[in-house]
């Protein structure tokens, strides 16, 4: 099980108040957070997309975020490179050193990855391959909505009510169960006009409303397969305001990939055996 | 306001206009983009070749308006974009909807609010960033043509630019 954190943000955080006035974007004002604490930008990067890995970070750590998650589609891999290894691949097709990226840049890089299938058989191959291999797994969202709440090993159910994809409240009770985050992609509401952004706006509230009844665990993002696409947090924000999203709850919701990644983190290292079974701890787990 | 773009963009003022009272209007409705009332009263693009010493940060020293452009548009550019004190929450989230410009694909970023245009370009409208430079780098396992700015380099592939930077390539051309 994997309600040993917490699960997620809640939908009754603090409502703090915006700073008005003159103000930089700097984040001079901001309030400075520990890594794993800030906003992160899940992203898609080369080949998926038109950026490498640095260029995502490099832009996601100007835009004030202190992460980024590389959750490119499994049929169009970045795949992160072991710093000990003397070649590492072709940035352009993909490849990465997380540390080195991090290094450089200053900010988290979270190796991931987003299952795209319809197939459950294969998708459930995927889930045990990838889940030892990398931090974060999401699974793309609509026709496998109703398996991937059904997986605790599921991190992320990615967009749920894209395209033909549904959310009702037997998948959030079962995703609040199983603590698979359902993504509020707000991609459709920032790079979409007219009737998709309306279709987008309308999934968006249907899902907060559900989320919020069961309280079940979220993220945000944006979804952006270009470094032109990335909002900061902020933005973001008032993004979501104008669509009643508290402002708050993207944020929780950003915050909440890193709070996973680290968790995760935590799992894969050396106490780690299987989800809920640790060595040589007791932790109250379930 | 900073945006930055392909290289190649050559969008003006008018065109950023446009962009964004199309963005208010399709996010915020008419009416209520009339309220914003959002316009673009300055607009500046670092444009042409710069001389070594990129990702200078302290702007007006800078001598990139006097060298001659090797394109007429550049990757970076800010702007000044008055709204109505009420609505700079939505001003804001109308700018983040701003993704193109005349078909070019943008990123915008709002660096900071302040009370008049005067205290906002002395405060957020430093020079932008960094010149570019034309350069052959090794990227994809092949010699491209690409466009440097600090840290980053914009490279053209076959099928479209990639954003990359300093760690994702060889430079070649020395």
């Amino acid at each position: 099980m994997t309600g040993d954190d917490g699960s997620g943000p809640r939908a009754d955080a603090d409502g703090g108040g915006h700073p008005a006035g003159d103000d930089t974007e700097d984040g001079a004002g901001d309030q400075q957070e520990s890594v794993t604490d800030g906003p992160y930008a899940a992203v898609h990067t080369r080949p998926e997309g038109t950026a490498t890995v640095a260029r995502m970070a490099l832009t996601a750590a100007e835009a004030d975020y202190a992460g980024i998650v590389v959750r490119n589609h499994g049929d169009a891999d970045a795949v992160p490179a072991d710093p000990s290894e003397r070649e590492h691949g072709d940035p352009a097709d993909g490849a990465y050193v997380p540390a080195a990226v991090a290094d450089a840049y200053d900010v988290d890089v979270v190796p991931a990855v987003e299952i795209r299938t319809d197939d459950r058989g294969q998708a459930a191959e995927l889930l045990s391959r990838y889940r030892d291999e990398r931090v974060v797994v999401c699974v793309h969202g609509g026709p496998l909505n109703r398996w991937a709440v059904e997986d605790p090993r599921v991190d992320v159910l990615a967009h749920p009510t894209r395209g033909e994809g549904d959310l009702n409240h037997v998948l959030v009770k079962a995703a609040a169960r199983n603590g698979v985050r359902l993504e509020f992609d707000l991609s459709r509401m920032l790079r979409r006009t007219g009737g998709e952004r309306v279709r987008a706006v309308r999934g968006l509230r249907k899902q907060r409303e559900i989320v919020a009844h069961y309280d079940a665990p979220f993220v945000v993002s944006t979804d952006p397969t270009s470094h032109l696409q990335v909002r900061s947090p902020r933005a973001l924000r008032a993004v979501g305001e104008t669509v009643s999203f508290e402002p708050d709850r993207i944020d929780a919701g950003l915050r909440e990939w890193g709070r996973l990644a680290a968790r995760n983190r935590e799992r894969l290292g050396e106490d780690f055996i299987a989800p809920g079974v640790y060595r040589g701890r007791y932790e109250e787990v379930d | 306001m900073e945006l930055e773009s392909t290289p190649a963009a050559a969008f003006d003022r008018e065109a950023l206009q446009g962009a964004v009272w199309y963005a208010a209007a399709s996010l915020l409705g008419d009416s209520a983009s009339a309220d914003a009332d959002l316009s673009v009263v300055r607009f500046r693009r670092a444009d042409g070749d710069d001389i070594e010493g990129n990702d200078r940060d302290e702007g007006e020293t800078g001598e990139t308006a006097d060298y001659h452009a090797s394109t007429a548009g550049g990757a970076e550019a800010t702007a000044v974009v008055r709204v109505r004190r009420s609505e700079v929450e939505r001003a804001r989230a109308v700018l983040a909807c701003v993704d193109a410009v005349e078909g070019v694909p943008v990123r915008t970023r709002v660096r900071g609010v302040s009370g008049t245009v005067r205290a906002c370009e002395e405060k957020y409208l430093k020079r932008p960033r960094a010149g570019s430079r034309d350069r052959t780098v090794a990227f994809a396992g092949a010699e491209r043509r690409a466009s440097t700015r600090g840290r980053r380099v914009d490279v053209e592939l076959a099928d479209g630019l990639v954003g990359a930077t300093e760690l994702d390539y060889r430079d070649t051309d020395h």
